[in-house]
């Protein structure tokens, strides 16, 4: 409108707000359609899940926060976070949750979704490739401490093949695939 | 014969104590500034917890009627009840069980017994109007402030003769044994309230104006449509707390706005087909087992923001963009919204100064308040005087009915 175009000076409000029709106000019933977000919209905000939580302190978004987000389609944000990937699924949030929200397994959900759109931080991927490859994530290195113990430097009778040969056909494999 | 009990106002707390009274052969005199009783209750469309009107359902299903008329049966049938309406109470004087109550008793311009409400007059002049079929006393209502020519043809062509343009008021003095303050609460129109523009867009309105904009009777017959336009209105918002648990304006919770919001908020997302309605909130304070308005919204899709509205702006004249502080996220929304509903304080109702003067009551918040406060009597004001319902602060409808049965248990337990 014209009063908008001809506007010099600063501007009224000295906020960006995020523009609510610009949001997914689909994502969450998205989240609601998978196998744990029945719950989702029972969320009240009270940040019991964020008081649980044994490493919301280094979190940029809180638990509660990203419950927020997901509620109010803010899909891209909520997607590519770091922080549904740092969760260490100990489900302490959804054990104290007084609404029965499954906080942990949405952003397990959360996970899956951004895992669909490629939306995965490198290490995770990394971790996905050492899987892939080795068909474990922590091999024996420090064989000294079997040596002291008397045993023999590697495990007997470990075979990682059928492993491997399955976490290829996941969607494990998919992800790493789709990388190289 | 005892002398009869002074009620004043005539709403859900003033009504239950004078039908309890009356039925139990006390006398009663009920005085209503209004032409129709009912108070606030009658512009609640669905009242909470019943989701309908109170009245109906509890205790009185052996009277016959339905919403809005939960006192014809009585108003008509029962002779114990002398109801003024258009009146008021110009002062009380004498104490313990020995009242003198002047009352102003407004002109009566149409005769209520003889009126049967055919509208002719309605068609004739605007000053005619019908407050709502149900209205009780069953009669128009005429505004002498909108009179105009066509007032006599009306009084010639009324084919009841029911109408009388040279009543005059009158005062009339009575002598009570006991007064029921049953005065009500009045719904703060937030014009002072800067941050809200309330007054400023016709798409801001309280909800008290959104239960009329709900209400099947009221002037969109129920449709949940813009008040500019008259179009569908899609996306609505309330904010919670406009003037409530304020200092600048009411220190208390009005206690009772958080459910109704909420109840507005269901019925908009499960019967008017609301595509957004969003909620902005310090506390959501649904007490009691209201608790499940509050489960019931958020499942409904209901959007919850606990902030405060940064700014309204207009964006043209039928919708608005409104940003919020959300403080769960530290970020600011903005919405486009087609209605902008403020949960206005429930303030106390004006004209009852003198009267709390002279009688010599104590007051809370303006309200009025119990004369032993650690008693747990909190509807006995002073000797022989009783407050209920929202005279004595922010009330549902329950709680309201509890506390005048309660009055009218004190009453009938006084005189034996």
């Amino acid at each position: 409108m014209t009063e908008a175009d001809e506007k010099d000076g600063p501007p009224v409000v000295l906020v960006d707000p995020i523009d609510m029709s610009k949001l997914d106000s689909e994502f969450r019933n998205e989240i609601k359609s998978m196998p744990y977000g029945d719950e989702l919209n029972a969320c009240f905000a009270c940040s019991t899940c964020t008081a649980a939580c044994p490493i919301a302190n280094v979190w940029t978004y809180k638990p509660h926060q990203l419950i927020r987000m997901i509620i109010l389609g803010m899909r891209e944000e909520v997607l590519s976070s770091d922080e549904i990937w740092l969760c260490l699924t100990c489900f302490q949030c959804q054990e104290r949750c007084p609404q029965k929200v499954r906080v942990t397994d949405i952003f397990f959900d959360c996970k899956n979704l951004a895992a669909e759109e490629s939306k995965i931080p490198e290490t995770i991927v990394g971790l996905a490739k050492t899987l892939m490859e080795k068909g474990q994530l922590y091999e024996v290195t420090a064989d000294w401490e079997r040596e002291d113990m008397d045993l023999e430097p590697a495990v007997p009778g470990l075979s990682t093949n059928e492993f491997k040969d399955i976490i290829k056909a996941t969607r494990t494999g998919k992800i790493v695939g789709g990388e190289e | 014969m005892s002398d009869p009990v002074l009620i004043i106002g005539a709403g859900v707390a003033g009504l239950t104590a004078a039908v309890e009274l009356a039925d139990s052969g006390v006398n009663t005199i009920v005085v209503e500034k209004l032409p129709t009783v009912g108070g606030n209750a009658l512009d609640l469309y669905k009242a909470f917890p019943t989701d309908d009107c109170f009245y109906c359902f509890e205790g009185n299903r052996w009277r016959p009627g339905i919403r809005k008329c939960f006192y014809r049966s009585a108003l008509i049938d029962q002779p114990n009840m002398d109801l003024k309406i258009n009146s008021y109470v110009e002062q009380i004087t004498g104490n313990s069980g020995k009242f003198e109550a002047t009352i102003h008793v407004g002109p009566e311009y149409i005769d209520a017994k003889k009126c049967i409400m055919c509208g002719l007059c309605i068609e004739y002049s605007s000053a005619f109007s019908l407050v709502s079929p149900q209205c009780q006393p069953q009669a128009v209502t005429y505004d002498p402030d909108k009179a105009d020519e066509g007032d006599k043809k009306a009084v010639e062509e009324c084919p009841t003769k029911a109408i009388n343009l040279d009543a005059q008021p009158k005062k009339e003095t009575v002598s009570v044994s006991d007064v029921v303050i049953a005065t009500g609460y009045h719904e703060m129109k937030p014009v002072n309230v800067d941050e809200y523009s309330y007054g400023k867009h016709p798409n801001i309105v309280t909800q008290l104006e959104l239960a009329q904009i709900l209400d099947p009777i009221g002037a969109t017959d129920g449709k949940l449509l813009r008040p500019s336009d008259g179009k569908p209105a899609k996306r609505v918002m309330m904010v919670q707390c406009v003037g409530s648990r304020d200092e600048n304006y009411y220190p208390y919770c009005s206690k009772i706005c958080c459910v109704y919001a909420l109840k507005h908020a269901n019925i908009l997302t499960e019967e008017r087909d609301a595509s957004q309605v969003s909620v902005v909130y310090m506390d959501i304070r649904t007490y009691d087992s209201h608790e499940r308005y509050y489960r019931e919204a958020r499942e409904n899709g209901v959007e919850f923001v606990r902030g405060r509205v940064a700014r309204v702006e207009p964006k043209d004249e039928n919708e608005l963009d409104i940003i919020v502080y959300d403080s769960l996220l530290d970020k600011y929304l903005k919405f486009t919204v087609d209605l902008f509903v403020l949960s206005s304080a429930l303030e106390p109702p004006e004209g009852m100064d003198n009267i709390i003067d002279s009688l010599g009551l104590n007051v809370a918040s303006g309200f009025i308040a119990p004369a032993d406060l650690v008693s747990e009597n909190e509807v006995v004001a002073g000797d022989h005087i009783y407050a209920c319902g929202t005279a004595l602060g922010p009330a549902e409808v329950p709680e309201s009915v509890t506390q005048a049965r309660a009055v009218a248990s004190k009453i009938l337990q006084n005189r034996k």
